[in-house]
């Protein structure tokens, strides 16, 4: 047991620490003030977090339908929105891009919106999300099933509506687990590479400007933006289980 | 006792004959892996070339990584990652980026040109001609681009068309024109990604050589050989193009002048597999084997291949020798 917890301590953080002292000071401040990194690790942020939160209004009810009712076909769905965690992530930009395409009715009728997804924040939030949901649905689905459904019904039977049991009951007893969804989804969509890479190469993510610096300029240059990322994403991280941590505390 | 005897025994006899064995089978040309670094625009060429060769030496494993030029020299040169072969399309980034640390020679094999592609769904496609094609690309709507300068020669070689175009129109600012139709976010780092865009409606005109258009079976407008960068006649003139490109360290610059698209291939100094680096080389320099699958594909090799100086081509293997002539 202790072998196997040194093993797993010992492949999670040697890389990180190696990325985290792998740069000199000087250059860690150097690349830090170049305005097209910090460019990138803000669009990484806030594109994941735009991700997260449609993860968060589209996939609770989806969850919530999942963990509440059984019907014909539900195997079938569960196993549906783990797809996109089992399909290649190049192969998912280019289904992306292939639906959005000018070929395809759907890349049609973005077209005369006027919606653009290739090279654009729409596409790249557009693939962050579906890389991103299933972890939220997984996660708070979990939450849903894990509180007894009598809670509710008893709600019900005292006259509060569906709404008002939701948020009532259900939520104060669960939002732990979407939050937990949320950081998963988050963090899923921080890393997110072979398919943004595929969609839109520009705007620059975190990630693709690591793996740029790396083709074009080596080791030594790309390492500073993933340090940076690491500590960014860590402090977003530390800061969510925080909120989640402190509720716990109160009486 | 005597049984872990025997089974030591057993071990020894089993062992030696392992060692013994490939040391018995005799040594038949290539063989192993040759990991071969090249220019996207020769994927198509090389692919068929990488088939070819296996089927003649079926022991023989090639694998093949394709990118921007520029980005695969780097590999090699920065990041140190292990190849036997680099096929450039431009032989200026060969020479820049890996002579004399990565290699001692530059063969110059295959020409190209670029040609301004499209689709029959691209807007104006009925239109485009070669007297209007620098109006069409300014139109507000337009979707166009080009691979990363930085990454790829097709890159900066697209950039230079449109200086050239500015000077043989004679018609001054035309360069900024176009480039301010043209956001970041239609520049891919690997011009041959840009088929894919154009393919799926994504694009509407990319700049890419003419063997790509060709073997992707695209539209394409042919553009006059003062500007088209495919005639080393017009050298003189394509000398007026100049763009900067992304040096070794982020935030500095190297300048590339113009000139025709000249691909040159190299053997790597610390190639993991040199016979059989030297073996394909051989395959890919000779008319029949390598050069005509280039011709076929629509991208007519030199012809002599050539070395710019005796001096280098005395650094060839011996096998290359009969296959390359020195002509600048």
């Amino acid at each position: 047991m202790a072998a196997s917890t040194a093993s797993v301590l010992l492949l999670v953080f040697l890389p990180l620490v190696q990325m985290l002292i792998g740069s000199s000071p000087g250059l860690m401040w150097e690349t830090i003030q170049d305005k097209d990194v910090l460019r990138a690790i803000w669009l990484s942020l806030y594109a994941s977090g735009l991700a997260a939160l449609i993860s968060l209004v589209l996939g609770t009810p989806f969850a919530y339908l999942l963990a509440r009712h059984d019907f014909r076909g539900k195997k079938l769905l569960e196993s549906a929105i783990d797809l996109p965690i089992m399909i290649p992530h190049p192969v998912i930009g280019i289904a992306i891009l292939s639906v959005a395409g000018a070929h395809h009715p759907v890349g049609q009728f973005l077209a005369w919106l006027g919606v653009r997804i290739m090279g654009s924040v729409t596409g790249l939030v557009i693939v962050l999300t579906f890389v991103g949901l299933p972890f939220h649905v997984s996660a708070v689905r979990t939450g849903f099933t894990a509180v007894p459904e009598r809670l509710e019904k008893v709600s019900r039977s005292l006259g509060a509506g569906m709404t008002a049991t939701f948020f009532r009951v259900t939520l104060p007893l669960t939002w732990r687990s979407l939050l937990i969804g949320q950081i998963m989804c988050l963090a899923r969509a921080i890393s997110e590479f072979g398919a943004v890479v595929i969609v839109a190469y520009h705007p620059m993510t975190a990630p693709v400007m690591i793996y740029e610096r790396f083709t074009a300029y080596g080791l030594k240059y790309s390492m500073p933006v993933a340090a940076w990322l690491i500590i960014a994403s860590l402090i977003l991280f530390v800061l969510l289980r925080w909120v989640s941590a402190a509720r716990e505390k109160r009486p | 006792m005597s049984l872990v005897k025997n089974r030591l025994v057993g071990f020894a006899l089993i062992a030696a004959l392992l060692v013994a064995l490939p040391a018995s089978a005799p040594a038949a040309g290539p063989s192993g892996k040759i990991i071969i670094f090249h220019a996207g625009s020769l994927t198509v060429p090389f692919a068929d070339m990488e088939k070819a060769f296996e089927a003649k030496h079926p022991v023989v494993d090639i694998l093949r990584e394709a990118g921007g030029s520029t980005k695969m020299a780097r590999l090699i040169s920065e990041v140190g990652k292990p190849a036997d072969i680099m096929a450039s399309a431009d032989y200026v980034v060969i020479d820049k980026t890996l002579r004399p640390k990565f290699c001692d020679f530059n063969v110059r094999f295959a020409t190209n040109q670029l040609v301004l592609c499209y689709t029959d769904t691209s807007k104006f496609a009925a239109e485009i001609n070669p007297d209007n094609w620098y109006q069409i690309l300014q139109r507000k709507g337009v979707v166009w681009g080009h691979s990363d300068p930085n990454l790829d020669p097709c890159g900066y070689r697209s950039l230079m068309v449109l200086q050239l175009a500015e000077k043989f129109y004679k018609q001054p600012g035309l360069y900024q024109k176009l480039l301010d139709n043209r956001p970041q976010a239609n520049i891919r780092p690997k011009s041959v990604e840009l088929v894919n865009l154009l393919k799926t409606g994504h694009m509407d005109y990319a700049w890419e050589y003419l063997s790509v258009a060709v073997q992707h079976k695209l539209k394409y407008l042919k553009l006059p050989a003062e500007i088209n960068l495919g005639d080393y006649h017009q050298d003189d003139f394509y000398k007026q193009a100049k763009v900067e490109v992304s040096g070794k360290k982020p935030g500095t610059k190297i300048t590339r002048t113009g000139q025709s698209c000249t691909y040159g291939v190299t053997l790597i100094k610390q190639a993991p597999n040199k016979a059989g680096a030297v073996a394909f080389l051989a395959y890919l320099l000779s008319k029949d084997g390598g050069l005509k699958i280039l011709a076929d594909q629509g991208q007519p090799p030199l012809d002599p291949v050539r070395v710019p100086t005796a001096e280098m081509k005395a650094k060839l293997p011996a096998e290359l020798q009969g296959l390359v002539q020195v002509k600048d």
